[in-house]
């Protein structure tokens, strides 16, 4: 464990690392450094990228993008962290180097609103269909105003009352 | 909108309702989390059998669609092309709150609210989620109120088609689905 934080502190210099939770490495670098770090990872047997996700800090007006990546052997967790902008989110894309991330990335578009250069399917819809608002999981996002315009709900009284045999 | 429960048959539709009530294919299309109520409903410890119901694969051969929770706007589209396939006469059976009003999902972007805005439904399950002996119970009101001709939620759709159509577009702004596995 501790042969590879200073192996990750030599090989990448990043903006902070810490441990917060057994077996798990949180590593912070900047956002040109993340697919340098992808690659790296990669190399040094981090086989498994288990998820991309994305967290909106809203205040400090950034978008935070989290790769985890598990290694098999070493049995170790590492999450990869950089802020981006949040006006204009762009990533540089890891499919090169885990394909698997195709989704991963389309889904963070979708929910958040990323571009990721280099893959053609990010800007496909993943999950929601014909969607018409800023994406969903951004903060300043209202999911009940949302709701209330587009599903009407049922107005309690008149109708609760006549399926009773009340009247209308 | 109210269905109306009156019982308006000829007598041949009296005489067909009262052997399809006896026979009921279901589609079984698992829309929610109530799906997983069942497989004891249908397997030996409950046993649908009894009551004469059947599990059915495609929609066109299925007499009864079960929407069993809560419908997210991608879902609903599937959930109008299957109804629309399948042959008359045909019966809607809601599970749960989620159907009734949203339920725990009363303030979510991607569910819908109210399920019969969009759909005929002629009975409800109550609960979150039904047990199988209340999903049985169920049942069996839906074979008596097929055998009473109450269960006329398809008439309704064929008579008041432009507003449930006028519904479904105001929500889902399109039917037509146009994913990547429909290219």
């Amino acid at each position: 464990m501790n042969k590879i934080i200073n192996e990750i502190k030599i090989a990448l210099e990043p903006l902070k690392i810490e441990t917060p939770a057994l077996r798990q490495i949180a590593v912070v670098v900047k956002p040109d450094a993340i697919h340098n770090s992808l690659a790296y990872f990669r190399q040094k047997g981090f086989t498994q990228l288990s998820i991309v996700t994305c967290i909106d800090w809203i205040k400090e007006s950034e978008l935070e993008l989290v790769y985890i990546v598990l290694s098999w052997t070493e049995g170790i967790y590492i999450q990869l962290r950089a802020r981006i902008d949040r006006e204009k989110p762009v990533m540089v894309t890891a499919t090169d180097i885990f394909p698997g991330a195709r989704y991963y990335e389309r889904e963070v578009h979708e929910f958040f609103g990323v571009d990721f250069l280099g893959n053609e399917d990010a800007a496909k819809p993943l999950f929601l269909e014909l969607w018409d608002d800023i994406p969903p999981l951004r903060k300043d996002f209202d999911p009940q105003a949302y709701s209330d315009s587009k599903f009407p709900m049922r107005e309690r009284g008149n109708e609760f009352v006549s399926e009773f045999g009340g009247n209308k | 909108m109210v269905l109306d429960k009156k019982d308006d048959r000829n007598v041949w539709e009296k005489i067909g309702d009262y052997f399809s009530a006896n026979s009921i294919w279901m589609k079984w299309y698992c829309t929610g989390c109530g799906a997983i109520e069942m497989p004891p409903t249908m397997t030996s410890r409950f046993d649908m059998e009894r009551l004469g119901m059947g599990p059915m694969a495609t929609p066109r051969q299925a007499d009864v669609l079960l929407i069993t929770g809560y419908l997210s706007t991608k879902t609903l589209r599937r959930v109008i092309y299957s109804y629309e396939q399948m042959n008359s006469p045909r019966f809607i059976v809601a599970f749960g709150s989620c159907t009734i009003n949203g339920g725990i999902y009363y303030d979510s972007y991607a569910t819908i609210g109210r399920l019969d805005k969009y759909l005929p439904v002629d009975l409800y399950i109550s609960g979150c989620m039904p047990r199988p002996e209340t999903i049985m119970n169920g049942f069996s009101g839906l074979i008596e109120m097929i055998k009473k001709g109450e269960a006329k939620g398809w008439k309704h759709y064929q008579e008041n088609y432009e507003w449930y159509k006028k519904n479904q577009l105001d929500s889902l702004g399109k039917i037509i689905i146009e994913d990547e596995f429909h290219e």
